[in-house]
């Protein structure tokens, strides 16, 4: 069995939390994409990811999350760089930093995020070009050595099952996957209307070994989210949430939700029947630690 | 007349784009009264779309074909509506041939998130908004520029990124240094937006999503 999905076997997997906060942070510039940083500052990259080590995450994910084709050519400004570049310098920034930590029983997760176009009758994406972008940019991770893959903040299943049957396509690798939704009036859904019901069934059924939500709700929110899809689905289950939402002072970001508010939800997350946990936008290692502290305390 | 109405509304929200051109152009036919037509029919199909996406029935597929079908029907009875003008007093919905209201809209720059924005645009002009969509990555003096010129009633201003939200704070001052302010109204939208920023701000509005921003464009429109 993979070492990952052994480990989810035994125990609650920490994931680490967000990269582009700490990024912007740390001076990434403004409609500068964060991939940008793989090829110009990959030490603060590694720097990062070191940070989320000594704060207890078990899994890092690579700064990949723009870096398929598609997204690539909007994101960037002028030329697109080359694709299996952005992800081979997003790998190894992981990979030496787990290496300098450390590895045995930690991880690194190659994220694969959307292509940003929609499918008809919002967008004119289709499920060939998703799949080849999907494709190349899992065969370039592939490459470079990943432990799984991460595929995250899917807000149309179409586009997710694409992604999952690219990455099958040229990966035996433990492949986990997030929808991001939202908390509608009768329940949870994304922006198409996919339920967790509907995940439930196709996204296992594609070849995702784990599925789950991340990003769009508040931790509290997914304790909710958590039970739902527990009794849905005997998948293993994972959840990455934002540290609340980020509310505008003095022309800044705040996140006005603490670590320990955070990680006092999460471990209920926990209980309702993940089996991974993690965070998203505004997320720090210093919230991975408070959830790290609450995990080995089993409380 | 009370039936072909009520097909005109169900066009809309069944998305049938084909079918409300159809109803549209029977409606010229039959001589019907075409403001009435699009308060009574197409335009109550819209704001029943917008009803049902907010109650969670509908989802953002649905928004977009109710829109489209929305925007068929009104190509349809555009010219009608020229010809018929003056309007007498209808709340820039639908009537007027788009002086409702005419908005700018565009994604602040540095930030080239565009699908909220483009739906609102769509909405915006389904509801019968002018709509003047600059795309993403809009630099600040453009969104002035541009309403300047257009004398456009509304700036609405995108941004998705905490990053790039104080750019929408920028278009409000370029407003102020060129006395455009009073003038012209500037709403904000995108996800990490709040009416508490929009205050803090001193944006004239608030939109979480594309059917708030009819709302509030017709709140304050004609």
């Amino acid at each position: 069995m993979n070492g990952f999905l052994a480990a989810l076997a035994q125990r609650v997997l920490l994931f680490d939390g967000g990269m582009g906060s700490m990024l912007i942070a740390a001076g990434l510039g403004e409609g500068e994409p964060p991939e940008a940083w793989n090829l110009a500052r990959p030490e603060v990259l590694q720097d990062i990811h070191r940070r989320y080590l000594e704060a207890g995450a078990d899994v890092i994910q690579t700064n990949t999350f723009g870096a398929n084709e598609v997204k690539l050519a909007s994101s960037w400004r002028g030329a697109p760089p080359d694709m299996e570049e952005v992800n081979a310098r997003g790998v190894s920034a992981a990979r030496n930093a787990l290496e300098e930590y450390g590895s045995p029983g930690r991880f690194v997760a190659g994220e694969i995020g959307p292509t940003g176009e929609f499918f008809a009758p919002m967008g004119t994406l289709t499920a060939e070009r998703a799949r080849a972008a999907f494709r190349a940019q899992a065969a370039a991770l592939e490459r470079c050595g990943v432990d799984l893959f991460l595929i995250e903040t899917m807000y149309d299943m179409r586009e997710a099952l694409e992604a999952v049957r690219a990455v099958r396509e040229v990966s035996g690798k433990p492949v986990v996957c997030e929808l991001t939704m939202e908390r509608k009036k009768r329940g949870f859904f994304t922006l198409v209307g996919d339920s967790p019901a509907a995940a439930g069934e196709a996204l296992p059924a594609a070849g995702a070994d784990v599925i789950g939500a991340n990003c769009s709700v508040t931790s509290a929110e997914m304790i909710a989210l958590a039970a739902e899809m527990r009794a849905l689905t005997p998948a293993p289950l994972i959840f990455q949430p934002n540290a609340g939402q980020p509310e505008m002072t003095g022309g800044r970001p705040v996140y006005r939700q603490t670590p320990a508010e955070f990680a006092a939800d999460m471990l209920a997350v926990a209980r309702a029947g993940a089996n991974a946990l993690g965070g998203c936008c505004g997320t720090t290692p210093e919230f991975i630690a408070a959830l790290r502290a609450r995990l080995d305390a089993g409380r | 007349m009370k039936e072909h109405l009520e097909q005109c509304m169900q066009a809309i929200v069944d998305g049938d784009a084909g079918r409300a051109a159809e109803l549209a152009g029977l409606s010229l036919e039959r001589g019907y009264p075409v403001l009435e037509v699009i308060e009574n029919g197409f335009a109550r199909g819209i704001r029943e779309v917008g009803r049902l996406w907010e109650e969670g029935e509908l989802f953002l597929p649905e928004l977009v074909v109710g829109a489209e079908a929305m925007k068929k029907a009104l190509e349809v009875l555009g010219p009608a509506l020229e010809s018929s003008a003056g309007g007498g007093g209808r709340r820039g919905r639908g009537g007027r041939s788009g002086r409702g209201g005419s908005v700018v809209i565009g994604t602040i720059e540095g930030d080239i998130h565009d699908i909220g924005k483009t739906l609102v645009a769509t909405m915006l002009s389904a509801n019968g908004f002018e709509v003047t969509d600059l795309g993403a990555d809009v630099p600040v003096k453009r969104f002035v520029e541009e309403a300047e010129r257009s004398g456009a009633d509304w700036i609405a201003v995108s941004a998705l990124l905490t990053t790039t939200m104080p750019g929408q704070k920028r278009v409000i001052d370029e407003l102020r240094a060129r006395s455009l302010d009073g003038k012209i109204r500037v709403m904000i939208g995108g996800a990490p937006c709040s009416a508490e920023w929009a205050a803090e701000i001193g944006a004239d509005g608030y939109a979480g999503d594309a059917v708030a921003a009819v709302a509030l464009a017709r709140r304050t429109a004609g």
